[in-house]
């Protein structure tokens, strides 16, 4: 059988690329397809964790169900309470130097 | 209620959040910029631009935790769950199928 010349071949690829709708690319170069090709891995991502139930969301949801939320209540609670004994958070410093890093003693 | 999510678990949540907000824009410059039929100055720009994108837009950023305790090492990928939480869920029989081995 007689060897077929390279551009005899190069030209029979072209055509059938041409014939059955596939790309044509001798040199392989990249075309970045496959960034356009790939599926989108968001939507899966975000069904990794579970729903997580808040009592905002529910109430959020439910428009004049109001359900309360008791630790969150005792929490607000206890911070009043520690306010009123003078226990409380200290304020925030509005600049470095009224902050209360600055006024240790060294 | 289930046990609160723990901050990693919350900033594992952001970034998964970040990746689907920004997910078809980066993809779209991804093909700009790997693209080798167009020009060098397209291509620039825009690898330029996918790297004005926030650390939590890309997908590596996201690891899978362990669903109930957050644990970032040792999650067995099938049941979102570290081992422990893996074996104690198996041995309490709430995973169908799994039985502890014995011959």
């Amino acid at each position: 059988m007689a060897s077929v010349a390279p551009s005899r071949l190069a030209t029979l690829a072209r055509l059938r690329s041409v014939i059955f709708q596939t790309s044509y690319n001798p040199t392989s170069q990249r075309t970045g397809a496959k960034y356009l090709k790939r599926r989108l891995r968001g939507p899966s991502m975000m069904d990794y964790y579970p729903q997580q139930l808040s009592f905002s969301a529910i109430n959020k949801e439910f428009k004049g169900l109001d359900l309360i939320d008791e630790d969150e209540e005792q929490r607000l609670q206890d911070i009043v309470d520690k306010k009123k004994r003078g226990k409380g958070a200290p304020k925030k410093a509005k600049s470095a130097a009224d902050s209360r890093r600055a006024q240790r003693k060294r | 209620m289930p046990p609160r999510p723990n901050i990693r678990v919350l900033r594992d949540i952001k970034a998964r959040q970040g990746v689907v907000d920004n997910e078809i824009a980066r993809r779209a410059y991804l093909y700009v910029a790997r693209n080798q039929t167009l020009p060098a100055q397209v291509r620039y720009r825009a690898q330029l631009q996918l790297n004005t994108f926030g650390r939590y837009t890309r997908p590596t950023t996201v690891k899978n935790r362990c669903t109930v305790t957050g644990r970032g090492r040792g999650v067995i990928g099938e049941f979102g769950l570290c081992r422990y939480q893996f074996r104690v869920k198996a041995l309490a029989g709430e995973l169908p199928g799994i039985q502890k081995a014995s011959w």
